[in-house]
């Protein structure tokens, strides 16, 4: 490979898992795979994103006494899908949920050394921040970019990507062991809807708050702490079932960076929606 | 001289053990009524019988025995502390006619405590401090009086141990709730502390003994048992409350007091009745509903004094709140603080239980805590750092009185109402020390306004409104704004003054369940045509004397 060949749409895929909870569609571009984790409830099985949608999910979720679980993928599985994209393509990102949240990238990591110009990176975060990194990477392949700015790239938003989640509730989180320092919010009780932020991997705790006037008044806070007013941004806004808030934050984050770029908006899936429960919004940014 | 000053280090060195384990004493206590206040009360009687000696100027053994005797019956408190101001009694008639103190003398006096306290108690419930001192009396027979002391004070000891173990199977409440009878365990940790500084004194030379004191370590053993054992009471669910619900004891001073007469009075209307003294004095302590009545028959035998009635209900409850598993304690070392609040009302406490508050006390308008109860309710959690929510404008100053008292770092924040308190619990942070958490929660209620709902008890003018008795008030931080025909209407007023306020977010706290057929739904209603820009969250409180609650933020 010369320096100079440039990485692009054409020949640069990029992997993802299912936790990145992707807009209706959006994976059905060309160059983006997703390997599914997995949701049990009992003793049924189904693959995150491919045998259920997010609505079923959440129907299934509220009329079921059953606790789901969920299950990362096999080293197979990625294997397949690796193999299945560098047929039609010279480079792989393998983009993943943090691994201190899932053992995914770590599976995705075997996988990947058996196979050549596969990329893993645990970009530290979940959810439709997933999603926003692989967009704003697809962005540089389409302008065309040399893989060393890709590589940079995908470095830049792993290390400077932030996620801010409006929980309905801890509850779920607190079950499935997944929560670290936030482990003593509490959600739920009196109102309270607290704010998650992804930091060093793991979800902590930002705030406490009651009502969307005061969420919608620390997500600012949030932004002013992680960005300057005229910062480029681009944003994606994600939902658990919630047509209310995500507008809102939308609207919010317009107004209060102007040179701000909504990208879309994410709806969290099985496995992320197993851990975070119905009812959340949340917004995933990154200064460029 | 000599003799009361030793009998004071002695009496001194039992205190000091009950009060070591005065707290898991009183967890511990389930029987009669899981009220939680047994090693309190064995501790103020002991305390008791040391002010008594200590303010007194008699040198004879039989005048100490005799100030020892008064100091106990005058300061017994509840059950367990009237029973044991008559084994005191038992055990001083022997001492005091002897007129010494070895081996023998010991044996006699503690079988007379046992006859004492058995002639005090009508009915005598097996798997009590009454079995206890039976059995440490029982052991005590069987050791030759030509034995030194210390083999009777390690016999006696060793027997009351094991009776205290088998209180457990003796009496389903306590097998239920998986304790030893802390009355019991609290005449144990007496006798240890006692026997400790018998010994203390037999080292010194201080009192002639059977036998010089043994070689062998048996003071240091003695020590070493009184540290406080590793337990932990934990209550899973609410304790039954009691049938009668006042503990009720008085003294009653006069001549010729017909004491067995006022037993038979007090039998057919309470439990636990204990009527102990002679014909001139008279300790009563009986479980009552109604102590006036108590308290008008004891008027017609003579003078009553040291009045003390308690609500078992309130302690039983109060006994519950601070032993159930709730939140986790932070480690000491590791920083962090716990909460202490005031609150009333049963939807109230469990929002601040769930919200992390570690311990509630009962209280609010009309039954305020003392700085005592503050104390009581901080020092059981064992933390350093201290948060305490007095949650009413006269609490606010217990409250700073509480935390001036105590070495531990308390801070005190001035929340005016129960739900600015849960707008400060809402800011806590249990990894944030004292000063931290109350600077946020500080913050955090700094503009929130409050207000309740009540009746008027009498017509009066207020803020310029006129309020007729049994209308509605609706009042917003102290301001009367609105008075109505009904609750409705005081609410709407208020709400009013709150969306005039700009508010953002309104916490409803109700207790509707009074006669005034208000429903939360009518409330829903005023809320959404009253204060359509503010979001409104409403919660059953279940506080008295105010149907509504409510904070704006």
């Amino acid at each position: 490979m010369s320096t100079a060949e440039l990485l692009t749409l054409e020949n640069t895929a990029v992997v993802l898992d299912s936790t990145c909870d992707p807009p209706d569609g959006w994976l059905d571009q060309p160059g983006l795979y997703m390997v599914p984790l997995k949701v049990h409830f009992g003793d049924q099985m189904f693959r995150d994103g491919v045998d259920m949608t997010y609505r079923e999910f959440f129907a299934k979720l509220a009329e079921t006494d059953i606790l789901p679980t969920t299950s990362q993928p096999t080293v197979g599985e990625f294997l397949a899908v690796y193999e299945e994209a560098r047929a039609k393509y010279d480079h792989v990102f393998s983009l993943h949920i943090s691994g201190e949240m899932s053992g995914t990238v770590r599976a995705a990591e075997q996988a990947a050394e058996q196979v050549g110009n596969v990329y893993v990176y645990d970009l530290r975060t979940v959810t439709a921040a997933l999603a926003l990194g692989a967009e704003r990477l697809r962005a540089r392949l389409e302008k065309g970019c040399t893989l060393e700015e890709a590589h940079a790239y995908v470095r830049h938003y792993r290390d400077n990507g932030r996620l801010l989640i409006h929980a309905a509730t801890l509850e779920y989180l607190r079950r499935g062991g997944r929560i670290g320092r936030a482990a003593s919010l509490v959600g739920g009780v009196f109102d309270i809807k607290p704010l998650i932020c992804a930091e060093d991997g793991v979800l902590t705790g930002y705030a406490k708050v009651r009502g969307l006037k005061k969420a919608l008044a620390a997500m600012e806070r949030f932004i002013d702490e992680h960005s300057k007013p005229d910062d480029e941004i681009w944003f994606c806004t994600i939902d658990a079932i919630n047509e209310e808030e995500p507008p809102l934050i939308r609207e919010l984050i317009e107004r209060i960076r102007p040179n701000a770029h909504w990208v879309f908006q994410g709806h969290v899936a099985a496995v992320v929606g197993t851990h975070i429960g119905p009812g959340t919004s949340a917004f995933a940014m990154i200064v460029e | 001289m000599i003799v009361r000053t030793a009998a004071v280090s002695v009496i001194q060195s039992a205190l000091t053990a009950v009060e070591k384990e005065r707290q898991f004493i009183n967890d511990l206590n389930v029987y009669p009524v899981p009220d939680g206040d047994t090693g309190t009360n064995l501790a103020l009687t002991a305390r008791a019988v040391v002010e008594e000696l200590e303010q007194s100027e008699v040198s004879d053994i039989p005048s100490v025995a005799a100030a020892v005797t008064k100091g106990s019956l005058m300061g017994a408190r509840g059950n367990s502390g009237v029973i044991l101001s008559q084994i005191v009694r038992g055990i001083c008639e022997v001492w005091g006619q002897a007129n010494s103190l070895d081996t023998a003398v010991f044996k006699r006096a503690v079988l007379e405590g046992q006859h004492a306290a058995y002639r005090a108690v009508k009915t005598p419930v097996e798997g009590t401090m009454l079995t206890v001192i039976r059995e440490m009396a029982t052991a005590a027979q069987a050791v030759p009086d030509g034995l030194g002391l210390e083999h009777l004070l390690a016999a006696v000891e060793e027997a009351g141990r094991v009776a205290v173990e088998n209180t457990t199977s003796q009496l389903p409440a306590l097998q239920k709730a998986g304790v030893v009878d802390a009355g019991g365990y609290g005449l144990l940790v007496l006798f240890r502390g006692l026997a400790a500084g018998i010994e203390d004194l037999m080292r010194g030379g201080k009192i002639a003994a059977g036998a010089r004191l043994a070689t062998r370590g048996f003071g240091a053993a003695v020590k070493t048992r009184l540290q406080p054992p590793e337990r932990r009471v934990v209550v899973e669910e609410p304790s039954e409350l009691s049938e009668f619900r006042y503990c009720t004891s008085f003294l009653i001073s006069g001549e010729r007091i017909d004491r067995e007469g006022f037993e038979a009075f007090l039998l057919p209307i309470g439990e636990s009745a204990l009527v102990v003294g002679d014909e001139r004095t008279v300790k009563v302590h009986v479980h009552v509903n109604d102590p006036g009545v108590v308290l008008s028959e004891a008027l017609k035998h003579g003078a009553i004094s040291d009045v003390e009635i308690n609500d078992m209900h309130a302690q039983t409850r109060e006994r519950d709140e601070r032993l159930s598993s709730g939140p986790p304690m932070p480690a000491l070392g590791e920083g962090g603080c716990v909460v202490v609040a005031v609150v009333a009302g049963d939807g109230n406490r469990k929002l601040f239980r769930d919200l992390g508050c570690h311990a509630i006390v009962d209280g609010g308008q009309s039954m305020n805590p003392s700085a005592a109860q503050l104390l009581e309710a901080v020092e059981a959690l064992g933390a350093e750092e201290v948060v305490i929510l007095p949650n009413n404008g006269n609490v606010i100053l217990t409250a700073e009185q509480a935390a001036g008292m105590s070495p531990l770092h308390i801070a005190v924040v001035p929340s005016r109402s129960i739900p600015s308190g849960l707008a400060a619990m809402v800011a806590y942070d249990p990894g944030e020390d004292a000063v931290g958490n109350a600077r946020a929660m500080q913050d955090a209620i700094a503009d929130v306004r409050y207000a309740e709902v009540t009746h008027a008890v009498r017509d009066s003018e207020l803020d310029g409104l006129e309020v007729k008795k049994g209308q509605a008030m609706g009042i917003v931080d102290g301001r009367l704004v609105a008075a109505a025909d009904d609750i409705e209407g005081a609410f709407g007023g208020v709400l009013e003054e709150f969306a005039r306020g700009g508010a953002e977010y309104v916490t409803v706290l109700t207790a509707l369940n009074g006669s005034s057929g208000t429903t939360r739904e009518q409330l829903e209603a005023i809320a959404a045509t009253t204060a359509p820009d503010a979001e409104v969250s409403f919660h059953e409180g279940g506080q008295p004397l105010y149907p509504i609650l409510a904070s704006a933020e």
